[in-house]
């Protein structure tokens, strides 16, 4: 109803790369949304999704090639050009304001007015109505955003982009967040929207979906498009084996050498909660024996986040026990689990796993201060430290300038092995390891898994979450796969393949 | 997020003292549009602050309480608390120090100096508790919490000194004076430098080896640095919020009993003329080193003695110090510098 | 006895409440005022000189307004473009400003504290006829000066503003989610900006009604804290101007109670720390419910 019937490409890339330093995150990539379709692109994680689309809506520009808009090449000059050709994005973080109304959400910077800067609120009200008619949904639209579902959040941040004119409508894994009953529900907003003549991109990493609801299906990988094709022309098995790729896999460490000793960590019915308060894990069993790597594979989102943080001793599960080393830690301090001897690795390197202000020595002894190694009468033996924390660097051959020097002097790879040298220095029981070698290079990689390895022969249990199923194959005694919060597969060392584990990723297979 | 590494010392002198120069050119302006003569003034103010011995001695003197308010909000805002409440602290050790020295009149001075500085501080320490636990366990801004105790504490003093603990026979709110035991020695007599300054000076530096070398002082720095750091670490953030916050009502209210002790002798209404929030202005400029506090306080000392001064003798109304002091604490947090700062300019 | 007592409640709440209207509409744009009372002071002293000079009642207000806005436009750049923290720069504010203030008096006039001009034009008081013989509502309504009536009128007119128009609506999306703002196209920090000018320039005529409105004469400690208790009145009162009203008469009833209460042996001292203890109550309530509620929805 808005573009062009005889348009054929409402929305596309025509030989667009994109390089990130030495990292291509889009090759050549081509790619063409007719007008009135649902084109979903899928691809595993850094497969360059989020980067075509930030460059389709304006917000990242393309180093070659270009941005196709209504088959013509186009540059865009940011969001707000994108916004007036009418082209509007869905985040995964939403961009609202909890206090106010949804109502009022919707109107924001295009308030109806009618003289003075008051606002038309029937206008505004009737308009609003006429939107969710569309859509066919019910909305109160006095609630505050604050107070209402994420569902009806995400309803209304696709209707906000129709109020503003967008005619087409960049979904980013919109039904990450969503239960399954609301995920039926956005599916057929999403017809309808359709049917409406409108052209919706839609990213997700759940193939059923992909399947039942989109005319066209572009699958990325490592930063090319390598299947563009139609859910008729395809399977999910297609789909899958493309996602997954060939499986080129890097060289797996040693499997344990002894068998595993008895359970360090046992978690039982163990319920995590986001930030926001929204289940995302659980309830799961799972217990990690010393001397075993337990790999934790799942698209991103799918409860990890939250696995980490109870097994780290961060946050207290929702519901569920914990027990480590025998004793009940459910409800027991981040100190608590640290002193019982529980490392801990963090995905977020600059804000959680190192005080990048701090320098290389300080972040070295972090949390062990107390330690008589390290101190005697509350006065910090800087000689012993200093000594200790050279040794340490030597081991794990990181390269630095002096000790004094902050940690965000360093590079990448090597503030990893400074925070992979902290934890060692612990010698700990059990060792949460969140995505470990992100990153890192490949030698990096290498050295760190061979730390990991070494670690659990000395008899230590390793807890490995990473986004990496490469990293989680070549490592892991024994595999588990989190899809919506929930175990899905349990693996032994030789049966995980990556096809198989690929499979239970995305839902695909239930073990 | 990330910051750029000046590691040359030269650079960080210069963004250290950035503030100060910035305020300097505003009292400049100020100065000049008054019909003054911008540089006569600051060189008199130099010549009236460090002239001669007797002129140190005043500056030391005036120095003395903004050693300790300074460092009291150095020590909080080094583990990430904006603790502002000092200038409370300081007017309840003062009146505590006063009650105990007067009531203490007959004891000798081995035993009531003690005594009262150490009700000082405990009463300092006891006023910030509350908004130490309200932050740790609510998280209850600090600031507003600990800005409003300050009004609260003046008023509860100028209650007291204006109706139970008047002097008798006295026009003026005051308490009546304390024992002369119970005063700390002058250092330099006839000057009215006192062992105070000697106390406070002492405790600066050992502030300076605990915040290098003490378990205490590392865990301290590191909750302040990031706190979502030390928590993954095993440090409790929260733990080190509420002592931190303790330790300097301490300082501030010891900074209060050093005040009449040495100096004042009695609790008077209007004791403190800002003391508190100078310490404010001292802790961002020094960025909490000790050696900064130290440095940044002989700085305003020598301001508030020279100010005395040459109102006397260039009619340059000594109010150039409050505007000099204000521009301070509105350029040391402004986007010159100072990381942790930054934590609160979104919220 | 009680007619006087009521007027002078009433007179006594109005330079809070105008103060802190202009802290709740900045405070819902995102900045907590603590310069508010720097504002004042300056209103004060600049309505004083313009009144004097020119004779002028309306020309002392626009001045004093626009001096209050100028320093409210200095603090708010340093905020938000310097990106400098709320409560220092607030503070830094305060006491800079009253230093130039007392510098000016003794540089400019001469004076120490007090400045007392010749010729002070004061804010006019508006008789109503009839009501004014009737007891109680006689002294609430009638003789009030104009500021008063503007100030609550500000009250309804804010608060239909804020619910009702662009305006309101894009300041309060400003204060909650500064990003969302920016996403939907709008520049968050100006409007920021523009509420703490206006903020300012109420707080200036906050500081012109003590000096032009009650005693005819300007001085360094006119403004008492009125500043910090305009800020416990808009604690007090949340985002709402009804409340925030309530908070101001009730500070207004206190001011003008400690006068008549020390007579009867009440401290005046210790009914002013009252504004003061209800803040730090009020911010207790909020942290305790909010830890409540996100205790709530983790279950």
């Amino acid at each position: 109803m808005i573009s062009d019937a005889r348009v054929e490409v409402r929305l596309g890339a025509r030989q667009l790369t994109r390089k990130f330093g030495s990292v291509v995150a889009n090759d050549r990539v081509d790619f063409s949304v007719a007008p009135g379709t649902i084109h979903a692109v899928v691809g595993g994680n850094g497969a360059g999704k989020s980067t075509l689309m930030r460059i389709l809506q304006g917000v990242d520009s393309p180093d070659a090639g270009s941005v196709i808009l209504d088959d013509q090449p186009v540059r865009l000059t940011g969001p707000a050009d994108a916004y007036a050709r009418g082209i509007g994005m869905v985040h995964q973080e939403f961009m609202l304001a909890p206090p106010l109304t949804l109502l009022e959400n919707l109107i924001l910077a295009r308030e109806p007015v009618v003289r003075g800067g008051l606002i038309d609120w029937r206008a505004a009200q009737a308009e609003a109505d006429r939107l969710a008619k569309i859509a066919g949904v019910e909305i109160d639209w006095r609630r505050r955003v604050a107070d209402s579902p994420v569902h009806v959040r995400q309803i209304l941040e696709i209707l906000r982009l129709l109020y503003r004119g967008a005619d087409v409508l960049i979904l980013d894994e919109p039904t990450a967040v969503l239960a399954p009953l609301q995920i039926d529900e956005l599916l057929r907003l999403m017809r309808k929207l359709k049917a409406e003549g409108r052209t919706i991109v839609f990213i997700s990493h759940k193939l059923e979906e992909v399947m039942s609801v989109a005319d066209a299906i572009t699958v990325m990988r490592a930063g090319r498009v390598v299947t563009s094709t139609t859910p008729d022309k395809t399977s999910r098995e297609a789909l899958t084996q493309a996602v997954i790729g060939d499986a080129a896999l890097e060289p797996r460490v040693e499997p344990r050498a002894r068998r595993p000793g008895a359970p360090v960590f046992v978690a039982h019915g163990l319920v995590g909660v986001d930030a926001l308060g929204v289940k995302r894990l659980g309830p799961i069993d799972l217990d990690i024996c010393s001397g075993e790597i337990l790999g934790v594979a799942g698209v991103a989102g799918n409860g990890q986040d939250e696995l980490v943080e109870c097994a780290a001793g961060l946050a207290a599960p929702a519901a569920g026990e914990i027990a480590f080393a025998g004793e009940d830690m459910t409800r027991a301090s981040t100190a608590r689990f640290r002193a019982a001897g529980v490392g801990y690795l963090s995905a977020d390197r600059a804000q959680e796993g190192l005080c990048l202000t701090a320098s290389i020595r300080d972040n070295f002894v972090a949390g062990r201060e107390r330690d008589p190694a390290f101190s005697r009468f509350g006065v910090l033996r800087l000689a012993a430290i200093a000594e200790r924390a050279q040794r340490a660097m030597d081991r794990l051959s990181v390269r630095y300038g002096r000790l004094a020097d902050p940690a965000g002097s360093l590079s990448g790879g090597n503030q990893q092995r400074l925070a992979f040298a902290r934890e060692l220095e612990r010698d700990p029981k059990l060792l949460v390891a969140a995505q470990p070698t992100r990153g890192v290079d490949i030698g990096g990689t290498a050295f760190i898994h061979a730390r990991i390895a070494a670690l659990r022969d000395r008899g230590a249990a390793i807890l490995l979450i990473s986004e990496s199923l490469d990293e989680i194959l070549a490592l892991s005694d024994r595999v588990v796969v989190l899809y919506n919060g929930r175990i899905v597969g349990k693996l032994g060392r030789e049966e995980a393949s990556v096809e198989r584990v690929g499979r239970m990723m995305l839902g695909q297979e239930a073990a | 997020m990330t910051r750029a590494f000046s590691s040359a010392p030269l650079g960080r002198a210069l963004q250290a003292a950035a503030p100060f120069v910035l305020a300097v050119a505003i009292g400049a302006i100020v100065l000049a549009a008054t019909g003054h003569e911008p540089l006569s003034v600051y060189r008199l103010m130099i010549v009236e602050a460090f002239g001669d011995e007797r002129r140190i001695a005043a500056t030391l003197t005036a120095a003395t309480p903004l050693l300790l308010t300074g460092l009291a909000a150095a020590i909080a805002f080094r583990a990430g608390i904006f603790n502002v409440g000092a200038e409370g602290c300081f007017y309840l050790g003062g009146m505590a120090a006063a009650i105990v020295g007067y009531a203490l009149s007959d004891w000798p001075g081995a035993l009531s100096i003690p005594l009262a500085l150490l009700a000082a501080s405990l009463v300092g320490g006891v006023w910030l508790i509350g908004p130490g636990l309200l932050r740790a366990r609510f998280g209850v801004d600090e600031v507003v919490t600990t800005l409003m105790l300050n009004f609260i504490a003046i008023d509860l003093t100028s209650w007291l000194v204006n109706g139970p603990l008047l002097a008798r026979g006295s026009a003026n709110s005051a308490t009546p004076p304390i024992g002369a035991s119970a005063e700390l020695p002058r250092l330099l007599p006839p000057s009215t430098l006192h062992l105070g300054f000697l106390i406070s000076l002492a405790l600066v530096i050992g502030y300076g080896f605990w915040s290098r070398i003490s378990v205490a002082g590392f865990r301290s720095r590191l909750v302040g640095l990031n706190p979502r750091f030390s928590r993954a670490v095993g440090i409790e953030p929260m733990r080190v919020f509420l002592s931190m916050m303790v330790a300097s009502g301490v300082i501030g209210g010891l900074a209060g009993g050093i005040h009449t002790l040495g100096l004042v002798h009695r609790f008077v209404a209007g004791f403190s003329p800002g003391y508190g929030f100078t310490g404010v202005a001292i802790a961002l400029l020094a960025r909490n080193s000790a050696i900064g506090v130290a440095l940044a306080a002989i700085l305003f000392g020598a301001l508030s003695s020279a100010g005395a001064n040459i109102q006397l003798f260039s009619n340059v109304p000594i109010e150039i110090v409050e505007i000099l002091q204000g521009a301070v604490m509105i350029f040391a947090v402004a986007q010159l510098g100072f990381g942790w700062a930054r934590r609160r300019a979104a919220a | 006895m009680i007619d006087l007592f009521l007027h002078a409640a009433i007179l006594m709440t109005t330079p809070i409440l105008l103060a802190a209207i202009g802290g709740l509409v900045n405070r819902i744009g995102g900045i907590v005022n603590l310069g508010l009372e720097s504002m004042m002071l300056a209103g004060a002293l600049v309505a004083v000189e313009v009144s004097s000079a020119t004779g002028s009642v309306s020309l002392a207000l626009v001045a004093a307004a626009a001096i209050g806005a100028l320093v409210g436009l200095a603090m708010t750049l340093v905020i938000t473009r310097l990106r400098a923290n709320e409560i220092i720069v607030g503070l830094g504010f305060s006491v800079a400003v009253a230093g130039l203030v007392r510098f000016l008096l003794k540089s400019a006039y001469g004076v120490s504290g007090t400045y007392s001009p010749p010729g002070v034009a004061m804010l006019p008081r508006i008789d109503i006829p009839v009501l004014d013989s009737v007891p109680i509502l006689g002294a609430v309504f009638s003789r009030q000066d104009p500021l008063t009536w503007l100030a609550w009128a500000l009250v309804p007119v804010v608060g239909f503003a804020l619910a009702r128009t662009r305006w309101g609506l894009r300041l309060r999306a400003t204060g909650a989610a500064e990003t969302t703002v920016r996403a939907v196209g709008l520049a968050p920090l100006t409007i920021r900006d523009a509420s703490t000018v206006f903020a300012g320039a109420l707080a200036g005529l906050a500081g012109a009604h003590l000096s032009i409105g009650v005693v005819g004469l300007f001085n360094e400690g006119i403004t008492g804290g009125r500043g910090f208790i305009a800020l416990a009145a808009f604690y007090f009162g949340r985002s709402s101007p009804a409340r925030t009203a309530l908070g101001a008469l009730l500070f207004g009833f206190f001011d003008a109670a400690q006068i008549r209460l020390q007579g009867h042996g009440v401290p005046a001292e210790l009914v002013q720390t009252l504004p003061y203890i209800i803040v730090i109550v009020v911010l207790t309530g909020l942290g305790v419910a909010d830890r409540r509620a996100a205790r709530e929805r983790a279950l």
